[in-house]
């Protein structure tokens, strides 16, 4: 992902070089004639202060004529001299503010109209779908600068933006983005706000979200049974002071509420891990961006340093320093700790003021989309907060946090959320009509696209809970009247009960259904347009399959809209069904009693019954139970307290530790599929003799070889050399290096996901991918 | 219809599917002003408008089990929906389809249980019919019943009648006729440890009757609480939040849900009522259903909502999820 998460797409200079030929042809006679042309730009140009831009670029070059916002494109009309006018053109481009992502769409010469100065229009309403909307940005280096300075009029005001910074995607009610349609408009501005708004060489003309203490919106602090405080200065320093005490504070951010609590305070830490009813599951871990605390406490790499500091203040997960004074609750059984900056003023202020690193977890009940709205975090998060910092500019729509993980030298996401989502990609065809994707249950996030355009959503989280199944529809009905566009289709999972399975038809839309694993291979592929034939390997927890067993290690040859299935993992039955993907024990009886061994002792008489018998013990050939069965036979853990503890704990494990791999046996089915045997690990896993580490290690880098032998055996076969890694088992970072690297000795091209999550966020691009590609 | 081209097991499960067999596949042929899928019996106009008819197959596995038989549940099956509707049940007709080979002392054995049965809910079989298939076209035993009773008042209950701020009461522990039916049929050691809530719910529907609160009931058979609240919804589109500590669920069934990877809130109960009541009656209601043997174990187990028609189960710690409408098999969706 580099450090550009989330962007809408590369710059590109040569997209001006290549376009209209009306300007080429003028760049032929270089006279010092007067001439007019008019530019279309389209990409990410509005909410990023790019008119202001371009009014000062045409003013410091003497240029006439105007900008205008027509819908989601900007059309600016210069005369001058043609040379100057060229010079003005590739400025647009290469000058162009940071956060925006311009793209000419054509450059026509016209005749002169005489212009006698440059301005900016009014912006002119349209709809067409050819918009782009911004996600959430952090505090930027100017704005920080008079956060801090006593002597500016916004000193320690915790809701400071400018156009280069600050909330978007969490308050646009409609585009245009203008203040009217934002959650703003409640909130009049001050003469000084406006004269810095209508100033077209103010950084903050048309900054929607201009605020000031004298007109914009205030903290409220509350302490559970007491009056609210209203003063934004007495709110901070109750704040403050609360968390001092080692108190629970819901603190309202950009995108819906944090749970904040010192994370040097172990029995606070506890206390929230209590409340919340999350005895493991790691919480990410909001640093001073000074002080010595961030250097003392985890060790980042370049990568994950500049995946940090990046605009899109993602959470990243580092290296925790064995000696760091963090809180041990913060990741237990862990390494790692997720670690993110501050990313608003007020986040900046608390940080500031309180000195050391605060637990950051999303205020919300288990696995639903974040708390936006104070009554709601006051009643259902009475029992968890003792406090509750509220602000009263509202959220639109919720917005997780972000998270990257730096794998195989790239940070990589694990979910796409505030600052990062809606992301935008092409898609590698033009669809003939507008098409949405609901994707998958877990981890959901859902798509809309048309033509070569695909808006991927935010992380929305798991669709079981009612919250995450309103807050989906609106997000897909959200995405639809701000890009306004109007599906004609939509693509689901082919598992009949996936809450959006169920949606789509219901929909009255036609329905492609598409497998699990065909989405998650189509998705690699949308990424990656030039590979032609693919062998892609998509391991992860489990998905629907064609045979209606449960996939989840299967590996697929051809290109979206022709998979053929070509690998797997030998199956094996599932004791309890759906119950094993938070019992690992499950996944270690159902492999133990397939080879005909006991598992532990007869206090799984019953199940062992039932397994024989085949009663709710459905065959599945995921990896991610494997994972699961290894952790439980190393003896790391029979029950999950969170979805992916296994895997995550056998990896933590695994780490620093060098070991051989077991060679396991590949053997044709009886359909002509590679599969391969996990049988000589069972053994090895559950050998009491050797270190946890060790055995951790062992099944790691043998499922690497795994890998590997798949792969070889498929070159044999029908000599593929582009390979894909995807699911969500590949957001372990010792199998994936270690499978990329044995891939790539042996002369295979080795792709990863890179701009969405390998995990099942990806779904929803990748059923679009699939859907898309069989039209 | 269903995207399903034959049928499949699951078209018997009383989920999504069943639904979509009988709206695409009966409902266009047999269409009929009293023809009411919704429901478990029909009113049929007869001298003062109150005759009830229902009718039911059965074809449990095994045909004995603890706490019953497939006679026991012939009878209290139909018996249980005329008594939901609001009806007295008078008469019943069986039809029983048995294999060759079967043994004449268990179809016996089972007779017994039919008249037993019969006699406690005050209730004539009044025809029957014989038919033997061959050996292995059959489960041993299959019975059809037919009974009618007659509406004891003239009065609406129906799903129609729900309105927001109802209350959803349960007159026992759920899942017991699931669980045991289930050990009894995989044989497994711990047979006998459940009994199945086989019986009558005459006196349970009997006592609520009088209550101008009452809105509906219904026996949570196949596809269990879950299913019942979902078409409730569906029929009503209004919300349902149940709450997971108040349902009562027998430490034995749980502990074996647990281990086998069921939900109890899905698992059959034959001797059950789930009733919907005015919240002004819902002590009245009770009251009369703990006076009652059958009604001892009886809660109140959640409320009806003006929000999205959807079945929330609010859990013990303090989350929400979402209880689905049943699918064809249950597939895990989240491993």
């Amino acid at each position: 992902m580099e450090s550009s998460v989330g962007w809408v797409e590369e710059r590109n200079p040569a997209a001006f070089g290549s376009s209209s030929a009306g300007f080429r042809a003028s760049t032929q006679p270089a006279s010092a004639s007067t001439a007019a042309y008019r530019w279309i730009l389209a990409g990410r140009v509005q909410g990023v202060g790019f008119r202001p831009f371009a009014f000062r670029l045409a003013r410091t070059l003497g240029i006439c004529g105007y900008v205008q916002n027509q819908s989601g494109q900007v059309v600016i009309v210069g005369e001058g001299l043609s040379q100057v006018l060229m010079q003005f053109g590739h400025a647009l481009l290469n000058e162009a503010p940071p956060l925006s992502r311009p793209r000419i769409v054509s450059c026509t010469e016209q005749s002169a109209v005489g212009w006698s100065e440059f301005d900016i229009l009014a912006s002119a309403p349209a709809a067409d779908g050819d918009i782009h909307l911004p996600p959430d940005c952090f505090c930027c280096d100017d704005c920080l600068k008079e956060l801090n300075d006593s002597r500016d009029r916004r000193f320690r005001y915790p809701f400071i933006n400018c156009t280069q910074c600050g909330p978007r995607y969490t308050l646009i009610a409609r585009l245009p983005y203008d203040r009217t349609n934002t959650t703003m408009a409640g909130f009049d501005m001050c003469a000084n706000c406006r004269a810095e708004y209508e100033d077209p060489a103010n950084r903050r003309f048309h900054a929607e979200p201009v605020a000031c203490p004298a007109c914009g919106p205030t903290l409220a602090f509350r302490m559970r049974g007491r009056r609210a405080l209203h003063d934004s200065e007495a709110a901070l320093g109750a704040c403050i002071e609360q968390l001092a005490a080692g108190r629970i504070i819901a603190v309202k951010g950009v995108g819906g509420y944090h749970l904040l609590v010192d994370a040097t305070n172990e029995d606070a830490v506890a206390r929230l891990r209590e409340r919340k009813h999350r005895p493991h599951k790691p919480m990410a871990v909001m640093f001073p961006v000074d002080g010595p605390w961030l250097d003392r406490c985890v060790a980042l790499d370049a990568e994950s340093k500049a995946a940090l500091f990046d605009p899109v203040r993602t959470i990243v997960l580092a290296h925790r320093r064995p000696q760091s004074s963090l809180a041990p609750g913060t990741s237990p059984g862990l390494n790692e700790v997720g670690v993110m900056l501050p990313y608003s003023p007020l986040h900046h202020l608390l940080l500031q003021a309180f000195t050391k690193p605060l637990v950051a977890t999303s205020a919300n009940l288990s696995g639903e989309p974040v708390l936006t709205n104070a009554t709601e975090v006051e009643t259902r998060l009475a029992h968890v907060a003792d406090c509750y910092l509220h602000h009263d500019r509202d959220i639109v729509r919720p917005a997780d946090d972000s998270v990257v993980r730096v794998i195989a030298g790239k940070a990589r996401p694990i979910r796409l959320g505030r600052g990062a989502a809606p992301i935008e990609l092409t898609l590698p065809f033009s669809l003939s009509r507008p098409m949405l994707a609901v994707g998958s249950q877990m981890k959901n996030t859902v798509a809309l696209a048309w033509r070569d355009r695909a808006v991927v959503s935010p992380h929305i989280g798991n669709l079981d809970s009612p919250r995450a199944v309103a807050v989906f529809e609106q997000v897909i009905a959200d995405l639809q009247a701000l890009y306004t566009v109007t599906p004609e289709a939509v693509a689901c999972d082919m598992h009949p009960g996936f809450a959006g399975t169920r949606w789509a038809v219901a929909s009255g839309l036609p329905v492609a259904r598409i497998l699990h694993h065909h989405a998650h291979a189509s998705a690699l592929a949308g990424e990656y347009p030039d590979v032609e034939t693919w062998l892609t390997l998509t391991w992860d927890g489990v998905g629907l399959g064609e045979d209606r067993t449960l996939w989840g290690g299967e590996g697929f040859i051809g290109r979206p809209g022709h998979w053929r299935r070509v690998t797997s993992l030998r199956p094996f039955a599932l004791p309890g069904g759906e119950k094993a993907a938070r019992e690992p024990w499950r996944s270690a009886a159902g492999l133990c009693w397939e080879m005909g061994h006991p598992w532990r002792n007869d206090r799984y008489g019953l199940q062992f019954q039932a397994w024989q018998r085949r009663v709710n013990c459905p065959y599945t050939s995921a990896a991610g139970r494997l994972f699961d069965a290894a952790a439980a036979l190393v003896g790391l853990l029979d029950e999950a307290s969170y979805e992916g503890q296994g895997p995550m704990w056998l990896e933590a494990a695994a780490e620093g530790e060098v070991a051989n791999a077991i060679p396991l046996p590949l053997a044709r089915s009886a359909g002509g599929i590679w599969q391969l045997d996990w049988e000589p690990l069972v053994a090895v896993l559950a050998d009491a003799m050797l270190p946890v580490r060790l055995r951790s290690a062992i099944f790691h880098t043998s499922l690497a070889h795994g890998l590997l032998t798949q792969a070889q055996a498929v070159r044999g076969d029908v000599g593929v050399h582009h390979v894909g890694l995807c699911g969500g088992v590949f957001q372990n970072r010792l199998l994936t290096e270690q499978a990329v690297a044995l891939l790539r000795a042996d002369g295979f091209e080795v792709h990863l996901p890179q701009r969405l999550p390998c995990n099942d966020a990806a779904l929803a691009f990748g059923q679009l991918v699939e859907a898309g590609a069989r039209q | 219809m269903t995207d399903e081209t034959h049928i499949l097991l699951a078209h018997g499960n009383g989920g999504r599917l069943m639904r979509e067999l009988i709206d695409a596949v009966f409902v266009p042929h047999l269409a009929n002003p009293y023809l009411d899928v919704q429901a478990d019996a029909a009113t049929v106009p007869h001298g003062d408008g109150r005759l009830m008819l229902t009718t039911d197959a059965f074809t449990v596995q095994p045909l004995e089990f603890p706490g019953g038989d497939i006679g026991t549940l012939a009878v209290h099956g139909t018996v249980n929906d005329l008594a939901v509707a609001g009806a007295v049940p008078l008469y019943m007709t069986l039809s029983m389809v048995i294999e060759e080979g079967f043994e004449v002392s268990r179809l016996e054995r089972i007779a017994m249980s039919i008249g037993r049965a019969a006699r406690e809910s005050g209730v004539a079989v009044v025809a029957g019919d014989t038919k033997v298939v061959r050996r292995g076209e059959g489960g041993g035993l299959y019975i059809a019943a037919t009974g009618i009773g007659i509406r004891a008042r003239d009065r609406q209950l129906g799903m129609r009648e729900i309105q927001a701020g109802d209350r959803i009461l349960v007159s026992g522990p759920v899942g017991d006729h699931g669980i045991s039916v289930l050990l009894a049929r995989e044989e497994f050691g711990l047979a006998g440890e459940v009994r199945s809530d086989c019986a009558s719910v005459l006196g349970l529907t009997r006592a609520l009757l009088p209550l101008p609160g009452l809105r509906f009931m219904r026996d949570p058979t196949r596809g269990g609480l879950a299913a019942v609240l979902n078409e409730l919804c569906r029929a009503s589109s209004l919300g349902v939040a149940l709450h997971e500590a108040a349902i009562p669920i027998r430490p034995a069934v749980r502990s074996v849900c647990e281990m086998l990877g069921y939900d109890p809130l899905y698992l059959a109960c034959e001797g059950r009522v789930v009733a919907v009541v005015a919240k002004q009656d819902v002590e009245a209601a009770m009251r009369a259903w703990r006076q009652l043997p059958e009604g001892q174990g009886a809660e109140v187990i959640g409320t009806v909502t003006a929000g999205r028609p959807y079945v929330t189960l609010q859990t013990i710690i303090g989350g929400e999820r979402l209880l689905d409408e049943l699918e064809d098999d249950p597939l895990p969706r989240i491993c």
